[in-house]
């Protein structure tokens, strides 16, 4: 009986710590409303977090695990709005090959910008650092 | 009264539907590692298949299922978890991160953009497509501002996973590309949570600095977003 305890109060832990993240959204979305705020609340919500966490308001046990499993299972949450786009079927079916084309193209550049950019910049910004450790222990 | 609690059983049997079919493919995906068993292609064909093949009408698919999405808001807020644990690799390459959330950010868009200007796509779609790069709480968010659709931005962010993961490797072999944290920071740029799952195969710094790109390119992404819109819709 007792081995069963542990998994019983992680899902608890999980459960109240997922409820905590979830007011936290809703007290964003009500102060943006409210103040009519120009940013959206997700964004107000997550800096309020962060805040809380940086000083020392809110230990982070109290939301570990809650959150890590909300961003480890992300994509189930937009599993249903995927399965709404059948509203769409027919569009994409008209112009399927069209916007594939868009999005390999697309994705290539994102890559081979992006790796390319910080392939240079990493490598720049490691000399700097290792240069400036040489400097300290030197001194 | 016979008839809504009918309904609301075939409702909450699409929740189940929809839990199980995600669980199971999870599971598969991990024992076999096939593209096609991941969660991100096998659970939403099955239950489009489902919904197809049953004729279940989407109201009803949505009684239940539409609860999950509601968890996309705390998720978006949990985001500030990984920047809070990984204050100190942020003060150790901050030019890195935030060029690679520009170069990721301002690439996605502006080849989106081009693109579509070539390419013909109605404009549902290709407003859509501009945020389709960033992980998707903060795509549906901002897509919005740019007259997209969200339910289609949730497909497109999802294909962009999947082509993220089919081609980096190619990309990265045939460019050259070699220091893991630039293959990092590509990944989490253009393909959001999946390149970040996929970067972290290279090593944990790696990992680490793809999921502080993908997130600090989606909060950028949604701030930005009336900006962008204004200058490119």
């Amino acid at each position: 009986m007792a081995t069963y305890l542990p998994p019983l109060r992680n899902l608890l832990q999980l459960l109240l710590q997922v409820g905590l993240l979830s007011l936290l959204a809703l007290a964003a979305q009500w102060l943006v409303t409210r103040l009519s705020l120009p940013l959206p609340s997700g964004v107000i919500g997550l800096a309020a977090l962060l805040a809380l966490l940086a000083l020392n308001w809110l230990p982070e046990r109290f939301v570990a695990r809650g959150a890590a499993w909300l961003l480890g299972e992300l994509l189930l949450f937009f599993i249903p709005p995927v399965v709404a786009s059948m509203h769409y079927a027919p569009l994409l079916e008209q112009y399927g090959v069209s916007l594939l084309c868009t999005l390999v193209l697309g994705s290539v550049s994102v890559l081979l910008i992006t790796g390319f950019v910080i392939d240079r910049v990493f490598k720049y910004e490691r000399r700097i650092r290792q240069a400036g450790a040489v400097k300290t222990v030197s001194v | 009264m016979l008839g809504s609690m009918h309904l609301s059983l075939l409702g909450l049997g699409c929740l189940l539907a929809t839990l199980v079919s995600y669980g199971l493919s999870k599971r598969l995906y991990r024992r076999f590692g096939h593209w096609w068993l991941s969660p991100m292609v096998l659970t939403p064909g099955f239950l489009l298949a489902l919904v197809v093949v049953f004729a279940i009408p989407l109201p009803t698919y949505f009684e239940y299922n539409h609860y999950l999405s509601m968890l996309l808001a705390p998720a978006t807020i949990a985001f500030a978890l990984p920047i809070y644990r990984e204050r100190h690799l942020i003060r150790r390459y901050p030019l890195t991160l935030t060029l690679g959330v520009l170069t990721g950010l301002l690439a996605g868009l502006i080849s989106s953009w081009l693109l579509t200007r070539v390419i013909y796509l109605p404009p549902e779609l290709s407003h859509s497509l501009l945020v389709r790069s960033v992980s998707t709480p903060f795509a549906m968010e901002a897509t919005r501002e740019f007259g997209g659709v969200p339910d289609l931005t949730a497909v497109l962010v999802l294909m962009t996973g999947v082509l993220g993961m089919l081609l980096c490797g190619p990309v990265f072999r045939l460019a050259k590309i070699s220091s893991p944290l630039a293959k990092g920071a590509a990944l989490g740029a253009s393909a959001h949570g999946v390149g970040a799952a996929k970067a972290a195969e290279y090593g944990r710094e790696e990992g680490v600095v793809a999921s502080l790109t993908m997130i600090f390119t989606g909060i950028a992404m949604v701030v930005g977003a009336p900006l962008f819109a204004y200058l490119l819709v």
